[in-house]
């Protein structure tokens, strides 16, 4: 028998025993689990996202889009069809349109023939019949049904845009990517780009946008990004759905950003539950490592044995948690399937890796310390008896190395991956040093109460090192997993808020000040919740206090425009109103006095900081040609996402009562109140109405659908701090042993050894718990406002349930591990401990 | 051994040497320095100074690697708490020598042995499928199957009930008699240490006393001429 032989001989001997015989349970279920978990995980959301993505991507008819004023070169074309990317142009403009004797503004939507790349355009024929349709064919025009009206034409008959001559073809009832602003310059009219030059509406100075939709793979789009990004200058803009500034986008930015966080924080629980079960491994093979040595065997074949045990474990258990992965996503899709339609197919290579490295960097980094000091023990040892492994902070290095190499593998985010790390060491090391003055505190209490709460606390002490690390432990699991509901429930409770059952369906624009009063009175009559009716008048800002700005947008090496301040570069809808809308906070200054007739104007945020403007700073606008000034006297946060009427300018009454204004308002329409709400608009041609029902109920499917995927990842996440908590218990069980044997031999009562040891558990529980509790609202905080965006808030009912779920949990699972212990006759323990 | 900055002399002043075929028996009070006279002696431990040969290696000047190659050459082991591996079985834990030191059909040899210390039907247990006396027995098979030169013993009845001390105690004579092993043992078990041919008494890290036990007498002239200077293990103060 060769020398090789034997080591690996006995390497696959133990390997093969001790799996039998459960010994390696906890280290293959936590190497399996933080495998599976990052390989469903990533794969998971990986798929979500891109189904989610590309069902959202139906909001802008393409996958990305780049928009410019100026014509696009040919070489972008050339590019995206070399790395395979369908695409399609679009031309957009304000413009009159013409037919008997009635002129129109419309909102001119010349497109290619591959127009819509996503989603679908609905077209409705002369027969009422609906169909998908791409775009329209040279010389016809598909319109909305309320230009028809204006104009009052009928499918088949012609109107004018610019100096063509187009057929009306049909009436468009869905436009993917329709613009969802109130203040649209109109109907949109939808043509084939071929006629645009018939129509010499392309003149110098016209304004025109000029966008390019592009559809592909997400590996085509990564590409073509890379390249076009350098290229988009400051007047284009390049955007996909996630970056359009919708609300939608908003909501899938936040969704992918917890999904991201969730599996990262998957990843770190199965890493401590691997660091966990790989030191008790390291523990439990003391003796055998001692013997061998006493044998004879010298450290090469030791080390070479123990690297072949861990080595087939470690890849034993990756693919296993592969394949249990695996089925993990094919059960999330396959449940999620009624929901989303997964069509995407995404590449699996990327969450493979990842999953495979997360296994190896496990398996090594988090091992490698305790293996070293095993593979180190002394011989004597089977002499002088076998020492707790010593711990020395050095021995993190490695560990903490893989941790941020596997946050940093799985959220390609640097600055993420350090802030989570960093945070987590800070957090672990103040747990640390509160567990060891808990526990210290526990003893004196202890002192004074009965005696199976005295031989908990006593346990406690003496365990004081131990059990501070397992406190830390079971905290960090249990904080986690309060993270991780706390910040579901607020963001899917924001998301609900977002969209409540009575959002805005429908937009009235353009109400005349003589008609006020008769839609007030309408909708008062149906009871038709509204936002009320705001007055709408356009101006230009000219001047901040002295100093006239910047009428357009510039380029910053514009020398003009060096020398002025920066203005908004376009006309503002401006408005008035005695009291603060409902979706705005009021941040700086003071809302209007109504006895206070000086002229004065409260500004959003945004633009306020934009503009540089301050609390008591005057602003001077031009109305036609007017001119008027008022002081800035508040400065307003704004919720754009709210489906209500916002505005950067509000002025108070006196100001703007004299100009002539129009009238904006939104209203939830109960789908029993259409009709009448139809009629009544019937009634007043010039009133436009927009609805966006239909937009709403596709947010309401995809936050639906995100909140679905949340759901999933926290059963994942739970399940991995389980994991954690079990581990730990079993880490200190041998130990456990050897003293129940002793007290049992001394003459303890089951009751008491049971009663005490179930009290330990619940007192770490406790304790873990209650700090879980304090290190989970702190966690929070930072989170909801450094990367939700979210608006801070409290959760003491959380800090009860993590210390019950403590209490119980921690409570359970030691019980459960130490059940067998508790039962067996002194004599086998004994036996067992010898 | 330096504990908080007191250097304490485990041992000192020793000065013994054992013959081939020999058993001797190290005993006294608990804290003596038995032990760490045994496992200096088995090159478990390294002096702080002087000198110690075993099978003529001067184990005193070699590092932990060499002194396990002498180990897995010359020496076998008995401990007081059996030290089995406990994922390998009955059969699996007598191999371990034999194959750490080489030797050819490892497996049937552990089941001879088994058979012999009359586990033969219990080879493919666990040791915790085993009581303490049947474990002991398992790690006796364990320690012969290198037919190793010389033998260590550390209290191997320590932890067996009387009656299965004694059964050990006959086993391990036995054994030790049919292959001729040098035997050194360390106990507090008076008959045990009367067993052997020598006696010596450790107190307070000194030997105390050496001397012949009655079993001497049964040893031949001739036995007594075999202790090979050569072979002799000395620790040397």
């Amino acid at each position: 028998m060769s020398s090789m032989n034997v080591w690996g001989k006995q390497s696959l001997r133990l390997l093969k025993h001790e799996l039998k015989r459960g010994e390696l349970t906890i280290i293959f279920l936590a190497l399996v689990l933080a495998v599976a978990t990052v390989f469903s995980l990533s794969g998971f959301s990986h798929q979500i996202k891109a189904a989610i993505i590309s069902k959202s991507s139906t909001f802008i008819a393409a996958d990305r889009v780049l928009q410019s004023p100026r014509p696009i070169a040919e070489t972008i074309f050339n590019k995206s069809n070399e790395l395979g990317l369908r695409s399609a142009l679009k031309l957009e403009m304000g413009s009159m349109v013409f037919a008997n004797d009635t002129l129109q503004l419309a909102e001119l939507e010349a497109v290619g023939d591959a127009y819509p790349l996503k989603g679908e355009l609905l077209i409705s024929d002369q027969q009422g019949n609906i169909t998908s349709q791409k775009a329209p064919a040279v010389g016809e025009v598909w319109a909305e049904q309320k230009l028809l009206n204006v104009l009052g034409v009928e499918i088949g008959d012609t109107i004018e845009v610019g100096l063509a001559e187009l057929k009306v073809a049909g009436v468009a009832t869905q436009i993917p990517d329709a613009s969802f602003s109130v203040f649209t310059s109109g109907p949109v009219v939808l043509m084939n780009v071929a006629d645009m030059t018939k129509t010499e509406l392309i003149q110098p100075g016209s304004r025109l946008t000029y966008k390019v939709l592009f559809a592909g793979t997400p590996e085509q789009i990564d590409d073509f990004a890379d390249w076009i990004k350098p290229q988009v200058n400051e007047t284009m803009r390049w955007y996909g759905i996630q970056s359009s500034r919708s609300a939608l986008s908003s909501s899938l930015t936040r969704a992918e950003q917890y999904l991201s966080l969730a599996s990262m924080l998957g990843i770190v629980l199965a890493a401590v539950a691997v660091a966990v079960a790989s030191r008790r491994y390291g523990q439990r093979h003391q003796p055998m490592v001692a013997v061998f040595k006493a044998m004879g065997a010298s450290q090469n074949h030791i080390t070479k044995l123990y690297c072949l045990h861990w080595g087939l474990l470690s890849a034993l258990s990756i693919t296993f948690g592969l394949a249990i992965g695996y089925g993990l996503q094919q059960v999330g899709l396959n449940a999620m399937k009624g929901y989303l339609e997964v069509e995407v197919t995404v590449s699996m290579w990327r969450p493979l890796l990842i999953a495979i490295a997360t296994g190896l960097l496990c398996s090594i980094a988090f091992a490698i310390a305790p293996l070293m000091q095993l593979v180190s023990v002394k011989p004597l040892a089977v002499i002088r008896g076998f020492k707790h492994q010593t711990f020395h902070w050095l021995q993190l290095v490695p560990a903490i190395v893989a941790l941020y190499l596997l946050l940093y593998l799985f959220s390609q985010n640097a600055l993420m991956s350090m802030a989570l790390l960093a945070g987590g060491i800070v957090v672990s090391i103040i747990l640390l040093v509160l567990g060891q003055m808990l526990v210290n505190f526990g003893r004196s209490a202890g002192s004074k109460s009965g005696k199976a709460l005295h031989l908990a606390f006593a346990n406690l002490k003496r365990r004081a090192k131990e059990n501070s690390v397992q406190l830390v432990s079971f905290t960090i699991a249990i904080k986690l997993l309060l993270l991780i509901v706390v910040v579901r429930t607020d963001l899917i409770n924001e998301w609900q808020a977002q969209l409540p059952k009575d959002t805005a369906n429908r937009f009235l624009v353009n109400i005349s000040q003589p008609q006020v009063d008769l839609v007030n009175q309408f909708m008062a009559e149906q009871q038709i919740p509204g936002s009320g009716l705001y007055p709408v008048v356009r101006g230009r800002l000219t001047a901040i206090n002295e100093d006239s700005v910047v009428k357009q947008v510039t380029k910053e090496d514009d020398p003009d425009a060096q020398q002025q301040r920066r203005g908004v570069g376009r006309e503002l809808n401006l408005t008035w109103r005695n009291e603060l809308p409902p979706s705005n906070v009021l941040i700086d200054g003071q809302w209007f006095s109504p006895s206070d007739e000086r002229p004065q104007v409260s500004i959003e945020q945004g633009v306020a900081e934009r503009l540089d403007v301050k609390i008591g700073d005057t602003l001077t606008f031009q109305l036609g040609s007017e001119e008027f000034s008022a002081e800035v006297t508040s400065v307003r946060e704004v919720d754009w996402q709210s489906l209500q009427p916002n505005f950067f300018m509000i002025f108070n009454q006196y100001v703007l009562q004299d100009f002539p204004a129009t009238y904006i308002s939104s209203h939830y329409v109960a789908p029993e109140q259409e009709q009448a709400f139809n009629r009544f608009l019937a009634d007043y041609p010039t009133i436009s109405m927009i609805d966006v029902g239909a937009l709403i109920n596709q947010l309401r499917t995809v936050i639906d659908q995100v909140s679905i995927a949340v759901e999933f990842i926290l059963v994942m996440v739970v399940i991995a701090g389980s994991l954690v908590l079990v581990a730990q218990v079993q880490a200190s069980m041998e130990e456990r042993e050897r003293e129940i044997a002793i007290l049992r031999t001394l003459g303890a009562k089951g009751s008491l050894l049971r009663n005490s040891v179930l009290l330990e558990f619940v007192c770490l529980g406790v304790v873990a718990g209650l700090m879980a509790g304090i290190a989970m609202e702190a966690a929070v905080y930072v989170i909801q406002t450094q990367v939700f965006e979210m608006s801070p808030s409290l959760h003491l009912s959380y800090w009860v349930v993590g210390i019950a779920a403590g209490a119980g949990f921690v409570g359970i699972v030691g019980m459960l591990s130490c059940w067998r212990l508790l039962n067996m006759s002194s004599v086998t323990l004994i036996r067992r401990t010898m | 051994m330096t504990l908080e900055n007191h250097i304490l002399d485990l041992l000192s002043d020793i000065n013994l040497a054992v013959g081939a075929g020999e058993t001797l028996a190290i005993v006294g009070a608990s804290g003596s320095g038995k032990t760490t006279l045994l496992s200096l002696l088995a090159g478990l431990d390294l002096p702080s100074s002087g000198r110690i040969e075993l099978m003529g290696n001067a184990l005193h000047n070699m590092d932990e690697e060499a002194r396990s190659a002498v180990r897995a050459k010359h020496v076998g082991f008995i401990f007081q708490q059996f030290l089995l591996v406990n994922s390998l079985t009955a059969l699996e834990n007598v191999m371990l020598p034999a194959e750490l030191a080489n030797l050819p059909n490892a497996e049937q040899r552990a089941k001879a042995l088994l058979a012999q210390v009359d586990l033969a039907d219990r080879v493919n247990h666990f040791p915790s499928q085993m009581s303490g006396g049947e474990q002991q027995r398992v790690a006796i098979a364990r320690a012969f199957i290198t037919q190793p030169e010389i033998l260590f013993a550390d209290e191997p009845t320590g932890n067996l009930d009387s009656k299965t001390g004694l059964h050990i105690t006959e086993l391990l004579f036995d054994l030790n008699k049919q292959n001729g092993t040098t035997l050194i043992l360390v106990t507090h078990d008076e008959k045990l240490a009367n067993r052997c041919h020598r006696k010596v008494i450790v107190d307070s890290g000194r030997i105390v006393e050496d001397k012949y036990t009655d079993q001497s007498v049964s040893l031949t002239n001739e036995d007594l001429s075999v202790l090979d200077k050569d072979t002799k293990r000395t620790v040397n103060e």
